[in-house]
């Protein structure tokens, strides 16, 4: 087995080092082993030389973008509470434990009704929150807390994680190479069986997230502020984790159901990379997750976004020196005016001589540092945006003036092609580092599985890249790149 | 053969609904799993003729290649020079040109070949790490060469990068966090260089002839450290680097010295008034320096502690328990040649501080009064000793780790013997080290939030409260 693993190994590297130009991709292909189950779960494997370890994603391609009014910040509140346990782990008695946990979860409601202010006075309040809390502690004695992280740490698991994005949610840990059997087991029985417990306590966990991440941090605020305003009505406008009302209002009924609507196999796909053999690798997914029904896939959303109709902005107060946010409305891939934006973001903003590095940071000095991605999913039409930070005492709007003007010039002047063989170069080596390290390719290949459909997109890329002209370049600045298209969001203190 | 673990299996009633669409499910199993043979990583350690060490780690995956490269002298020398200098430094060797190159030339050539090129500095090292395309390797090694060698220091770039320093100085209030980490490193160490941040009158001080003078003393070849990962071959590689770097003269140089500690810190509260929300809480305390033989065992009782994530005591009662935080962990910071620091921090709403500050204190006080369970010290030490092989799963860290294992002057066996170390460690082992270490009730304590409903207060937690030097 050992044998033919490093003879398929060596053919792909052999063939990585006869082909100078698209070798990454070449190579990726013939690495990356695909494998659908009858019930439409999703299997990707890319067996790697080097550690006895491997690093397991495990996507479910639902994300925020997929929740309606009424339950917004449930696909993150789901992500939290499938840590909390199946009915078999995180409890010593689950039979003992139900009862307690159905009273919770009436109580909870019932005290959710009472704050809403739909009756009820301050006395009953105080009463249902120390029944909650009775309950809370009879049912904790029958708890193992964080069972799954403890079963998975003695295993020598790190990063056992999770993330959710507006696109999808995926569950992550890396693993010594003996352990796929290990999480195969635990990830189907998370898969089928997670018990949603401890949710008034955790929703207590995300107001804090909330705070951390958002209302006590001048990035996350600005970000937040800059998406809400950049979209009228599509979903993309909402943060992941929830407004702050949203987070209160979300009941363990609501993110039950979102979780039965939507985790199941048909929206599933595992990714594994490291030391894994593809063979044994299917042979346990079929086992353990082989079973399940297939499911229903997750609706697509059928709201669009109207037309711009003129420049939006927005200004934000918070204890923080200035920094400024611009965003372009733009579409998402397979859009070739996508892959246009990947080289206009290096362009403008990857390295030390990209124009607004060399412009706003080096010559006028107005900046002391710009950014620019794509935000804040990929599902839908998304934006691109440009972040700077200005340097005192220079203010936000001599930034702006001078960031404009650089775009215009991208509008009027065709870029060299040096400059353009410069960033496709860029984009090619930058592609090869993006292959390092297992837990990124996982990522990676789940993440176009999911939203493009077939991590083939990869395969493809660079010849997209490579493919993308001066033209393409003016043709898009002028289309997008403008002020009718723009949202600009300003982060400031408070004016006395 | 499977392995059960011991759960009753159970027949789901249709009552929850979260198990009612679901048929009746045995309990997972954990395979019993073949064990994981493998051994530490072997590492070429060369040195050129001028004393330059070197250490190589080929990897073929990949037409990739990554140099890290440390120069031995860090900000530990900052108490004669002013606070800021090691970073501006660091700033100027990367972009200020080098050789024939002006700054504007030297980016380009870089950015031709799609290199990475970073440097910073540290307490006691600047630190840099180029990443190439294999093809490029020659011209790479070409232009790293003339930055130590010759750099130029360009003065626009100097004043560009400490504009750049002085900016981030500005903005050193802006997220809580950092504010919270400055503040305790001040109170924990004072004046000196462990508890110094740069200012922008410091960094005002640093002048172009202190950045040549601090490269002349200290980019010496005999205090030059590089290891190299990825695609090459050993053998061509030590030619080219002796080719580039082999005719540099060795010269005698003076190790920067390492000013002592001065007297134990006050045990405080040091609380920042910030219109949030969310107050950041951090305990610290001084800790151990590398060489103590307890750092095992404070390595065990840290990861129960907090330092463990959810398997640890802080995050299930702080968190799990109560919801009162989302980050909360304890953290052994060893130092490499003084005594480092240990910290639990945390951020909490501002109604809830005091229950969270009286809560991890609770857990603290235990750690040094009873003895941990068998089962605790079990998955601590589970966890340490078989997530050991991902020490060694990047291979460029691999060689680097190597590196600076070296400099530091760690014991040679200290990757072999870890893992022993550490499964040797008991639970009266982990109550001792507690005992003796962990001052849960003289540490230095800062919050960093809405202070205004304790303003004026002279004492909280039974500790004085310091006043607030604005910086």
């Amino acid at each position: 087995m050992r044998i033919n693993l490093l003879g398929r190994l060596l053919a792909a590297l052999l063939l990585l080092w006869s082909v100078p130009s698209l070798a990454s991709a070449v190579s990726l292909a013939e690495k990356v082993q695909a494998h659908r189950l009858a019930n439409g779960l999703t299997l990707l494997v890319v067996e790697r030389p080097g550690a006895p370890v491997f690093s397991a994603y495990l996507t479910v391609g639902v994300g925020s973008v997929h929740e309606s009014d009424r339950e917004r910040g449930v696909a993150h509140m789901l992500e939290h509470l499938m840590f909390k346990g199946t009915d078999t782990i995180g409890t010593r008695d689950f039979q003992q434990e139900r009862p307690l946990l159905e009273a919770i979860e009436q109580t909870g409601e019932a005290l959710d009704r009472l704050r809403r202010g739909q009756g009820g006075d301050a006395v009953e309040i105080a009463e249902l929150e120390e029944r909650l809390a009775d309950l809370q502690q009879r049912q904790r004695q029958l708890l193992i807390t964080d069972h799954l992280a403890q079963i998975y740490a003695r295993h020598g698991g790190v990063g056992f994680n999770a993330f959710t994005s507006r696109d999808l949610t995926s569950y992550t840990i890396s693993l010594p190479a003996n352990k796929l059997e290990l999480w195969a087991s635990l990830e189907s029985d998370r898969m089928r069986n997670s018990v949603l417990r401890e949710f008034y306590t955790e929703r207590e966990v995300v107001r804090e997230e909330r705070y951390r991440v958002y209302d006590s941090n001048p990035d996350g605020l600005l970000q937040e502020s800059l998406i809400a305003a950049a979209f009228s009505v599509h979903p993309y406008r909402h943060p992941i984790i929830g407004w702050p009302s949203d987070i209160t209002s979300l009941s363990p009924a609501v993110t039950r159901s979102f979780m039965e609507r939507y985790y199941s196999p048909v929206n599933t796909i595992i990714t594994l990379v490291g030391a894994v053999e593809f063979e044994q690798a299917l042979t346990l997914i079929e086992t353990y997750f082989g079973a399940m029904e297939p499911g229903t896939p997750v609706p697509p959303v059928t709201v669009a976004e109207p037309a711009p109709r003129g420049e939006k902005q927005v200004t934000v107060e918070f204890a923080a020196e200035p920094r400024l946010a611009v965003a372009f409305r733009k579409p998402t891939l397979p859009s070739p005016d996508d892959y246009v934006f990947d080289v206009l973001s290096r362009l403008l903003t990857r390295g030390r001589t990209s124009r607004l590095q060399r412009v706003l940071v080096q010559e006028k000095r107005l900046a002391t540092s710009v950014a620019s991605y794509s935000t804040p999913g990929y599902r839908y039409d998304n934006l691109f945006v440009l972040r700077v930070i200005p340097r005192h005492p220079h203010t936000v709007g001599e930034v702006q003036e001078a960031l404009y003007a650089e775009l215009e010039k991208l509008i009027r002047e065709p870029v060299s092609p040096e400059e353009l063989e410069r960033v496709r170069n860029r984009l090619r080596v930058d592609h090869l580092r993006s292959l390092q390290r297992n837990a990124g390719l996982a990522r990676m290949l789940s993440f176009y599985q999911s939203i493009a459909g077939d991590w083939r997109y990869l395969v493809d890329y660079e010849e997209q890249i490579a493919a993308v002209t001066a033209e393409d370049i003016q043709r898009v600045a002028a289309e997008y790149l403008i002020p009718r298209n723009r949202t600009v969001a300003i982060l400031q203190k408070e004016e006395n | 053969m499977m392995r059960t673990i011991a759960l009753v299996l159970l027949l789901l009633s249709t009552l929850l609904p979260a198990c009612a669409t679901r048929p009746p499910l045995e309990p997972p199993v954990i395979p019993e799993s073949q064990p994981l043979v493998f051994s530490v990583p072997q590492v070429e350690r060369r040195t050129l003729d001028n004393g330059m060490r070197i250490y190589l780690h080929p990897e073929h995956e990949l037409p990739l290649i990554t140099i890290s490269l440390m120069i031995g002298a860090g900000s530990i020398g900052e108490t004669e020079s002013p606070a800021g200098l090691v970073d501006l430094y660091a700033a100027s060797l990367r972009g200020g040109g080098a050789g024939l190159l002006t700054p504007e030339e030297l980016d380009q050539e870089l950015e031709r070949l799609a290199a990475n090129f970073s440097v910073s500095g540290n307490t006691y090292a600047v630190n840099g790490t180029l990443s190439l395309h294999r093809d490029d390797l020659e011209a790479g090694l070409a232009l790293l060469a003339e930055v130590l060698r010759q750099p130029r220091f360009d003065s626009r770039r100097i004043a560009l990068y400490r504009g750049q320093l002085q900016e981030r100085v500005r903005r050193q209030n802006d997220h809580p966090r950092t504010v919270a980490r400055r503040k305790l490193l001040r109170a924990l160490y004072g004046d000196h260089p462990l508890g110094q941040a740069a200012t922008i009158a410091s960094l005002d001080a640093v002048s172009r002839d202190d950045l040549l003078a601090f490269h002349r003393r200290y980019a010496q070849p005999n205090n030059l450290w590089l290891a190299i990962s990825g695609d090459f071959d050993p053998q061509a590689m030590m030619l080219r680097l002796d080719e580039h770097l082999g005719n540099w003269p060795l010269r005698p140089f003076e190790p920067q010295l390492i000013p002592p500690l001065t007297g134990p810190p006050e045990p405080v509260v040091v609380a920042v008034d910030k219109p949030i929300p969310q107050t950041t809480v951090l305990f610290g305390q001084r800790a151990i320096d590398k060489d103590n033989p307890d750092l095992y065992a404070l390595r065990v009782m840290n990861f129960i502690l907090g330092g463990g994530g959810f398997n640890s005591r802080l995050m299930q009662e702080v968190r799990s328990n109560r919801g009162l935080a989302y980050s909360v962990y304890s953290s052994l910071q060893v130092g490499r040649h003084l005594p480092g620091w240990f910290i639990a921090g945390t951020e909490t709403r501002t109604g809830t501080v005091d229950e969270v500050v009286e809560l991890m204190r609770e857990e603290m006080r235990r750690m040094t009064e009873e003895k941990v369970s068998e089962e605790e010290l079990m998955i601590a030490r589970d966890s340490l000793l078989n997530s050991f092989v991902f020490a060694f799963e990047d291979p460029h860290k691999v060689v680097s780790q190597a590196m600076r294992l070296d400099f530091y002057r760690y014991e040679e066996d200290y990757l072999q013997r870890y893992r022993e170390r550490v499964a040797a460690v008991t639970a009266e082992d982990v109550l001792d080290v507690a005992r003796r270490y962990l001052l849960w009730d003289r540490q230095v304590i800062v919050l960093v939030g809405d202070q205004s409903s304790e303003a004026g207060a002279a004492a909280r937690y039974g500790l004085p409260v310091a006043g607030l030097s604005e910086e």
